[in-house]
């Protein structure tokens, strides 16, 4: 199977922030949640994607083509949504499906119509009389209309109300149903990435902590609640991290079903997303 | 690029209603007076526009998006270009108009003079936009509009030293010949202005 995106062994380094050897891939058909916290390196990973820096070493393919090489032909071919509203104030609707018809060769003003619609965007309104909702709903609509393979989006769902948030992740899913295509999504919106993501790659500060189908990494990671006396007991390769607190210690384990077993008066609890990450961050070894 | 260009002239639907009142307001005013300098102003003015269109751009971040679609950095920096001419094409035509129904109004003559005026000034807005451009790639809209001030002042500077220089003024000869070489360097200006550009917008990071 051939991947969406295939990245490997990506450096960059700016004065004091760098990524080391990222390496992670989007398989073709799949959701992939890149999360990690403000300044872990998501954006930056995006940018080197989308060459809007240069990187230090390494190889970036998208879709079996290299991103240097064949930039123009990759570009053709995927939507982009930054994290923000990127039209200018001054334009309307129209506007844009005029001007795309010229930069796109595959813009199709009849799939941006029908998101228009979808979204209830007004047609004769300037963006900036849209909310940020509808600024965010403009974009995606504008990402999907000349109809991309792979959509890559970098926090693309934050500071969005939960009913915007939902719409959204919807028109992502349909997006999803055809098995050509795929969605890089960054966010630090966890629960968004435990609805609709396959795989997590989680970044901190410049490396790929974890790069797990998610499926995998809820079913077996859990969090473990109990005191000092058990958890002296713990092998050391039974957990990941732990975390101190008065009530006694919480301890993210690799396999909660084994530790259930194990120690059946344990409180084991499933982990989501967001409480790997805190842990991970947050956590001791 | 065609969007690109489009995408600039849509922007500055606005500022060219406002321009168009300005100026009907200076005809009114400085063309009874049979005062010349109106033509310069409409060119200059629509001109300018061009670092308008790069402030909108940086407002809505709207570089870094647009690198993620199939535009290459050179189209980029040649669409501000080609948007540049075009406004300074627009605005001698416009003064030409002004310039021809001023002076049937007036019942003057349409004189030579008001033809050197444009087509100097025209080439002063292409010298000007030569050298702001660059600047612009380098240290961004909102430094660059300072240093606008110096874009002005320094080619005033070498015109003045080289009248303290004594250096002789070409007084005689054939006027066309001065004609063509000042074109011709402002040409040449024009496409070394867009080579340096471009170095500068290749390797920018955003």
């Amino acid at each position: 199977m051939t991947n969406a995106l295939e990245i490997r062994n990506l450096n960059k380094s700016y004065g004091d922030f760098q990524l080391k050897d990222v390496s992670f891939t989007v398989p073709k058909g799949s959701i992939v949640g890149f999360i990690g916290e403000n300044g872990a390196g998501k954006t930056t990973t995006l940018k080197a994607i989308l060459n809007l820096v240069n990187r230090d070493s390494g190889t970036i393919g998208m879709m079996g083509m290299d991103t240097i090489k064949e930039e123009k032909k990759i570009k053709e071919n995927i939507g982009v949504v930054l994290d923000g509203c990127n039209f200018h104030d001054n334009l309307n609707t129209g506007d844009i499906s005029k001007m795309m018809g010229f930069i796109y060769e595959n813009w199709n003003p009849v799939i941006y119509n029908k998101y228009l619609e979808k979204f209830k965007l007004p047609e004769n309104k300037k963006f900036k009389e849209f909310s940020r909702g509808m600024k965010m709903k403009l974009q995606i609509g504008v990402a999907l209309s000349h109809e991309p393979t792979f959509l890559i989006l970098d926090e693309a769902t934050s500071g969005l109300d939960p009913i915007v948030r939902e719409e959204i992740l919807d028109v992502f899913m349909d997006f999803i149903q055809d098995e050509e295509h795929s969605i890089l999504i960054s966010s630090h919106i966890t629960s968004d990435l435990d609805k609709i993501a396959d795989y997590i790659v989680f970044i901190h500060q410049g490396e790929i902590l974890l790069n797990e189908e998610k499926e995998t990494l809820l079913d077996g990671m859990g969090v473990l609640k109990c005191g000092i006396e058990e958890f002296n007991k713990l092998d050391k390769d039974e957990y990941i991290r732990y975390r101190k607190n008065q009530f006694g210690y919480e301890i993210l384990v690799k396999d909660k079903r084994g530790i259930k077993k194990k120690y059946p008066e344990a409180i084991v609890d499933g982990a989501s997303i967001e409480e790997i990450m805190l842990f991970y961050i947050k956590g001791e070894k | 690029m065609k969007g690109l260009i489009l995408k600039d002239l849509l922007n500055l639907k606005g500022t060219f209603k406002t321009l168009g009142v300005m100026m009907l307001l200076f005809t009114v005013i400085f063309i009874p007076a049979g005062n010349d300098f109106v033509f310069g102003i409409i060119i200059i003015m629509l001109a300018m526009m061009v670092i308008t269109t790069i402030s909108y751009d940086d407002l809505a971040k709207w570089d870094t998006y647009a690198l993620t679609m199939p535009v290459t950095r050179k189209e980029m920096v040649l669409s501000k270009y080609l948007v540049l001419g075009i406004l300074t094409i627009s605005g001698a035509i416009l003064s030409l108009i002004v310039g021809i129904i001023g002076t049937m109004i007036m019942g003057r003559s349409f004189s030579m003079e008001i033809l050197a005026i444009i087509g100097g000034v025209f080439l002063i807005a292409l010298v000007f936009g030569s050298f702001m451009l660059p600047l612009i790639y380098k240290f961004g809209a909102e430094k660059a509009r300072l240093m606008l001030i110096l874009c002005i002042l320094i080619p005033m500077g070498i015109i003045f030293l080289l009248e303290k220089m004594n250096i002789p003024m070409p007084s005689t000869g054939n006027p066309w010949i001065y004609l063509f070489l000042i074109m011709a360097f402002t040409m040449g200006g024009l496409i070394l202005s867009f080579v340096i550009s471009l170095r500068i917008y290749e390797k920018k990071e955003f």
